[in-house]
């Protein structure tokens, strides 16, 4: 039997019979890996935009020196047949400012690692993600924003749909350093549940090694807002229809943020198509 | 220049007199320190075990041997079983006469207040632990009319020897983890309670735990019985002076909520900061039946201590409101877990945790919603203060949920003493240490007021204690 690797960690280990200590990397991948360097140079601003379309291992190195601004967009749309890692690590020095869109919503097994340091005084993360999954999808995501500079500023706000028989895992973990006095930290994560056969696990962590600074999270798991479907629906909309848009409109702040306009098209048509079909 | 340096807050310990007066130890016996086969068989015989119950404790201590300790949660591996000394029998037989307690044990209890509260009738039962068993135990007389039992569990063996075999240690089974496995092998004392079908017992019980000699482990078992339709509020408190060699608490508590009954378990615990407080609480809870914890926890080096509650039928329902104060040393692991297995049924969890001078508070809980529990809701709320900067704050909850039918909220914050607020206060004329310690207590004051007035006092006093002369 293939032994299983463990492709992330929670930074803080908790009851086993949970499952959510450990991301097990996809079995059927193997351990090449495609890796892309970013490096954004001291007061620049830039943003990419990488739409990964083949399962497979991605590895992701950004680097903004002080001053510096990213945004960085991800859309992982593997095939389903496949799976895929993404792993994704971040340094911003003094008063960088990296802002991330990530789209998690292709392969059968996905498992995805953000590692954001934010290292140094007024650095700040400004991170959105979105996720769905249907069918027997598996998705592991392990997002990490480490405050270690005086005066950083972290946002994270997730946004998901699950159906069918999928299974999901959201790690979203802010950590307060010693010395990172006068830093705040924003954590959310709504998930909105459309079948009785999903899995939907959360774990929203906040470790702290510092008395001044301002943190929150927040986790709203559930079915759907019956008002707003009633109202769609004495609309003149079908079921089907009426849960797509609220889907829809729940994950359109994070689908908003994507600058191109074919790739925002493309995984709007996804979500769309699987919502309404799946 | 960003902003101007701010004020830290400096913390020396406490001043714990009340709890730290140790008594001579006048036990009349000690096991050997260390577990072996041998001793477990010693405890048995001197407990006059029946033989199914010494076939238990050796099958627990045979899982003990085959676990391995936790991997997550605080390092409890500075714990030395070869060193704890696992029974201690105190020089006095068990009485339901206060008069007949030896008076060093007496005095113990009564600095803590305990008689006291009895003799104001504002307890229905008392029972009180010393070491390893049961000094006192004792109930109105009403109440035994009615049918509920109340008494320590070596009692209860004897008596009720079928209730006890039917529950005892099913919820928390020997091989869930290392020290429920302990608990099996080398439990002694703690109470047990039965309500008959229908009898609400309208003022509460309490047992407290005392544990008095140096390097010995204290694992009293609690087993609550309420019946359908009854109703039941349970106290126990805990305490142990100060010694510079580990003590354990490794207890076991076990409460079964039938149908449509109501049980509220509300614990004060102030072990001494040599305690590594490993203890396991677990309910059952039945057709709209209700679970309330009130939990305080003040004391122990170690803690880890996450009261479970099972909703196991259509309707139940869970409440958890939990206060954990951690100072210099200390390391509290504490929080709730709640699976939801039924339709309809409910839980709020609700804590505050507050870390100072290098002491380290860590929030855990876990949800489930099971796939049969649609309709299901659950609403988490935890806040953290911290008062500086040595100090360790970490929230670490998980929400799993199987059914697409529920409603699950949680909120958590972080954070210190606002500015804002102190300078509101001193412009009012109160000066800043007490306007630090009127916002300490505010912060707590959601808890303190689900406690009975003698233990909001008694909360309210360890945290004036530990706050005291520390602000600045």
């Amino acid at each position: 039997m293939r032994e299983t690797k463990t492709f992330s960690r929670i930074p803080m280990r908790t009851w086993r019979w949970l499952g959510v200590n450990d991301l097990p990397a996809p079995a059927d991948l193997d351990d090449a890996i495609k890796k892309e360097q970013i490096l954004v140079q001291k007061g620049q601003r830039d943003e990419i935009v990488r739409a990964f379309r083949t399962g497979g291992n991605y590895e992701v190195q950004v680097h903004l020196e002080a001053g510096a601004a990213l945004h960085l967009v991800l859309a992982q749309l593997a095939p389903q047949a496949e799976s895929c890692t993404c792993r994704v690590r971040v340094r911003c020095a003094a008063d960088a400012k990296f802002a991330a869109t990530l789209a998690e919503v292709g392969a059968r097994h996905a498992a995805a690692e953000l590692f954001v340091d934010l290292a140094e005084e007024g650095a700040g993360a400004d991170v959105w993600g979105l996720y769905f999954g249907d069918g027997e999808q598996k998705l592991d995501l392990n997002y990490v924003i480490r405050q270690g500079g005086t005066h950083t500023d972290a946002n994270m706000q997730v946004r998901g749909a699950l159906k069918g028989h999928a299974e999901k895992i959201f790690r979203g973990t802010l950590d307060f350093l010693e010395g990172s006095s006068g830093s705040v930290g924003r954590e959310n994560e709504e998930v909105v549940l459309l079948s009785d056969g999903v899995r939907n696990r959360s774990v929203p962590i906040m470790l702290s090694h510092e008395a001044d600074v301002d943190g929150h999270h927040a986790v709203s798991v559930g079915k759907m807002d019956e008002d707003r479907l009633f109202y769609l629906m004495s609309r003149g909309l079908d079921l089907a229809e009426a849960q797509r848009l609220v889907v829809e409109a729940s994950l359109a702040p994070v689908l908003s943020r994507i600058p191109d306009a074919a790739l925002r098209e493309e995984i709007d048509q996804f979500l769309q198509e699987r919502i309404t079909n799946g | 220049m960003r902003v101007a340096e701010k004020k830290k807050t400096y913390v020396e310990d406490i001043e714990r007199t009340l709890y730290d007066i140790r008594d001579a130890d006048n036990a009349s016996y000690k096991s050997e320190t260390g577990l072996t086969e041998e001793i477990i068989r010693d405890i048995s015989a001197r407990k006059h075990d029946p033989a199914w119950m010494l076939d238990f404790r050796l099958k627990s201590l045979a899982t003990y041997n085959s676990l391995s300790l936790p991997t997550w949660g605080p390092d409890v591996s500075e714990l030395n079983m070869d060193e704890i000394v696992t029974y201690v029998r105190p020089n006095a037989k068990m009485t339901g006469n206060w008069q007949e307690v030896p008076t060093d044990i007496k005095n113990t209890f009564d600095r803590l207040g305990i008689p006291e509260a009895e003799q104001k009738q504002s307890l229905a039962g008392v029972g009180a632990q010393y070491d390893s068993e049961v000094v006192y135990h004792s109930i109105q007389e009403d109440l035994v009319k009615e049918g509920v039992v109340y008494t320590d569990m070596e009692t209860a063996l004897t008596e009720h020897e079928d209730i006890v075999k039917t529950y005892f240690m099913t919820l928390v089974p020997p091989h869930d983890h290392k020290f429920a496995a302990l608990h099996g092998a080398v439990w002694s004392g703690g109470s047990f309670v039965y309500v008959p079908e229908g009898v609400a017992v309208k003022i509460p019980l309490q047992s407290y735990f005392r544990l008095n000699a140096a390097g010995a482990g204290q694992f009293e078992h609690t087993l609550i019985i309420v019946e359908k339709g009854a109703s039941l509020h349970f106290i126990e408190g805990c305490s142990a002076p100060k010694y510079n060699v580990t003590n354990l608490h490794a207890g076991c508590v076990e409460l079964f909520v039938k149908e449509g009954a109501r049980l509220r378990y509300s614990t004060i615990e102030n072990w001494s900061r040599n305690m590594m407080n490993l203890n396991t609480k677990r309910a059952l809870v039945e057709k709209d039946g209700i679970i309330e914890w009130v939990s305080g926890s003040f004391g122990s080096h170690v803690s880890c201590l996450y009261p479970r509650s099972v909703l196991r039928g259509e309707g139940a329902r869970c409440e958890f409101t939990g206060v954990t104060f951690a100072s210099k040393g200390q390391n509290l692991d504490t929080g709730a877990s709640v699976i939801h297995a039924a339709p309809h049924t409910s839980s709020t969890i609700n804590t505050r945790t507050i870390s100072k001078a290098g002491g380290k508070a860590t929030y855990r809980s876990a949800v489930k919603v099971t796939k049969h529990a649609p309709f299901s809701k659950c609403s988490v709320n935890c806040e953290s203060l911290m008062l500086d900067s040595a100090s360790r704050s970490d929230t670490l909850p998980v929400m799993d949920i199987e059914a697409s039918e529920v409603d699950v909220g949680h909120e958590a914050k972080i954070g210190r003493i606002s500015d804002e607020a102190i300078f509101y206060l001193t412009s009012r004329g109160i000066d800043e240490d007490e306007a630090r310690a009127m916002i300490v207590r505010g912060f707590v004051e959601p808890i303190a007021k689900e406690l009975p007035l003698e233990y909001a006092v008694e909360m309210n006093n360890l945290v004036n204690m530990e706050l005291e002369g520390t602000m600045g």
